[in-house]
């Protein structure tokens, strides 16, 4: 399980994520929903443990993320990440299995490659990876260490319609697997499709955290988003 | 750890830059063969002069790599991969160390074999001096790849830059300009003298005079160097990693 629970951020002067408090249940998939700059990148990033809040407190299975144990069972895919440009893909696959102690042969890395259909790609440096290509090698690398918490980023960002279609089935597979998966979008059609609960942020407060279900009451999840933002406007 | 220097190292090595400067390093110890005509026998300005371009090539290598490793990590965000894992920073900046060593090295070497088969060409048998001074110069820039990394921690590439080719530049006239201000006395001499316990004397790495006259260092004097080197970059490091935990991604 995942508690957040009255976090704060802050930079400089500026509070970015104020006062959030939401959990998410082991096994589901949580939709994290917000206009660009709302802070949920920012919130993704105290979740695997890149930042520590200013204040409140974060826990994964009772542990903080910060915490190497805890970061064994964690993926997490960045939003536009840059990568080694001057490493080839599988590479790049290699020396993440390594931060986490995996010692695969390269059938394994293969699989994945396989899996997020760049496998022909593999052995291209990075700096050839279209930004398609990118997000997938992204995705890759954020389930090389099979985790059981999955943090995505805008993970379908930059993907074309088959490529969109592709990521989504793997997420679905993933959820099939049991796995947590909390997810960063601003598209609000993937939500409805993928999500079982969400939370959404605007200018770093939690409007609202449930069931879609719950939050639509009949009408669709983009005008009911639309009127929650332009209501706090 | 090693999975990070193995990754800094494959990206340094693969720089375009770094070849271009390492083929103007290679080019220059190549010169001396041109020299070695034209002096006709005098192996000391053939050493000399190659031993010279080998530091100076080195260094610039150094800097060059050096000077934004850890900067451009933070601002490219290629860190998020890397610190989402269960890796510590301590770790990173130990990796990171490693791995530009390795190819400040290598291309170190590679510089010092070009040399060394022309000192051989030339009749001067293997210079075991020059092999000596190459070796303190490798120790010299571990410590300088230390420091810039320590830079890089807080500082743009740009500053990181123009403050080690002025701690280059210090520490090697440390000595010196301690002797002088030993002349004026007073504070002046004070400051500059706890100034020169604080700032590493680069003049110790330096023996390219001493040996282009065949003349050595005693084992001793080099494993002193050896300590005083692994207690910067000891210092360097630690420092490197405080700052670094602190840094906001």
């Amino acid at each position: 399980m995942i508690e957040v629970s009255g976090v704060t951020k802050q930079y400089g002067g500026e509070r970015v994520v104020s006062d959030l408090s939401f959990s998410v249940r082991k096994g589901s998939t949580f939709g994290f929903l917000g206009q660009n700059g709302a802070g949920k990148t920012t919130t993704i990033k105290m979740l695997v443990g890149l930042i520590s809040p200013f204040s409140g407190k974060i826990l994964i299975e009772g542990i903080s993320p910060s915490t190497l144990s805890i970061k064994k069972k964690i993926g997490f895919m960045p939003e536009s990440a840059y990568f080694y440009e001057r490493l080839t893909g599988m590479e790049f696959l290699h020396f993440c299995g390594e931060l986490f102690g995996l010692n695969k042969d390269e059938k394994y890395y293969e699989s994945i490659f396989k899996k997020l259909g760049i496998y022909e790609a593999k052995n291209k440096v990075i700096r050839e990876y279209s930004k398609g290509m990118k997000q997938r090698l992204g995705f890759a690398q954020a389930i090389v260490n099979n985790p059981e918490y999955v943090f995505l980023d805008e993970p379908l960002d930059g993907l074309d319609p088959i490529g969109r279609r592709e990521i989504k089935e793997i997420i679905k597979s993933l959820q099939k697997e049991g796995r947590t998966i909390f997810l960063n979008s601003h598209i609000l059609y993937d939500i409805e499709e993928l999500c079982d609960e969400i939370g959404i942020i605007h200018k770093g407060k939690l409007l609202y955290f449930g069931t879609i279900n719950l939050f639509c009451s009949g009408i669709s999840l983009e005008e009911r988003f639309i009127k929650l933002i332009e209501k706090e406007k | 750890m090693l999975s990070i220097a193995k990754i800094t190292f494959r990206e340094a090595i693969r720089d375009r830059i770094l070849y271009t400067i390492l083929i103007f390093g290679i080019l220059f110890a190549l010169l001396t063969l041109f020299l070695a005509q034209l002096t006709v026998g005098d192996l000391a300005m053939v050493r000399s002069f190659g031993l010279a371009g080998i530091y100076i090539f080195g260094m610039i290598i150094t800097i060059f790599l050096g000077s934004s490793v850890v900067y451009r990590e933070i601002e490219k965000k290629t860190l998020y991969f890397v610190l989402s894992k269960p890796i510590s920073r301590g770790r990173v900046i130990v990796g990171k160390f490693l791995g530009l060593l390795f190819a400040v090295a290598l291309t170190t070497i590679c510089m010092a074999l070009i040399y060394l088969f022309i000192i051989a060409y030339e009749g001067g048998g293997i210079d075991v001096l020059g092999l000596v001074s190459i070796l303190l110069q490798i120790l010299e820039e571990t410590l300088f790849i230390a420091m810039l990394i320590l830079f890089s921690s807080f500082s743009t590439p740009l500053i990181s830059t123009i403050s080690s080719l002025l701690l280059l530049f210090v520490g090697h006239l440390l000595d010196t300009v301690v002797k002088s201000a030993e002349q004026i006395g007073g504070a002046i001499h004070q400051i500059f003298l706890y100034a020169s316990y604080i700032l590493p004397n680069l003049e110790k790495f330096n023996i390219r005079n001493l040996v282009i006259h065949d003349i050595g260092i005693s084992f001793e004097t080099l494993l002193v160097i050896i300590g005083y080197t692994i207690l910067y970059i000891f210092i360097f490091l630690i420092s490197a990693e405080a700052i670094f935990k602190k840094r906001e991604l």
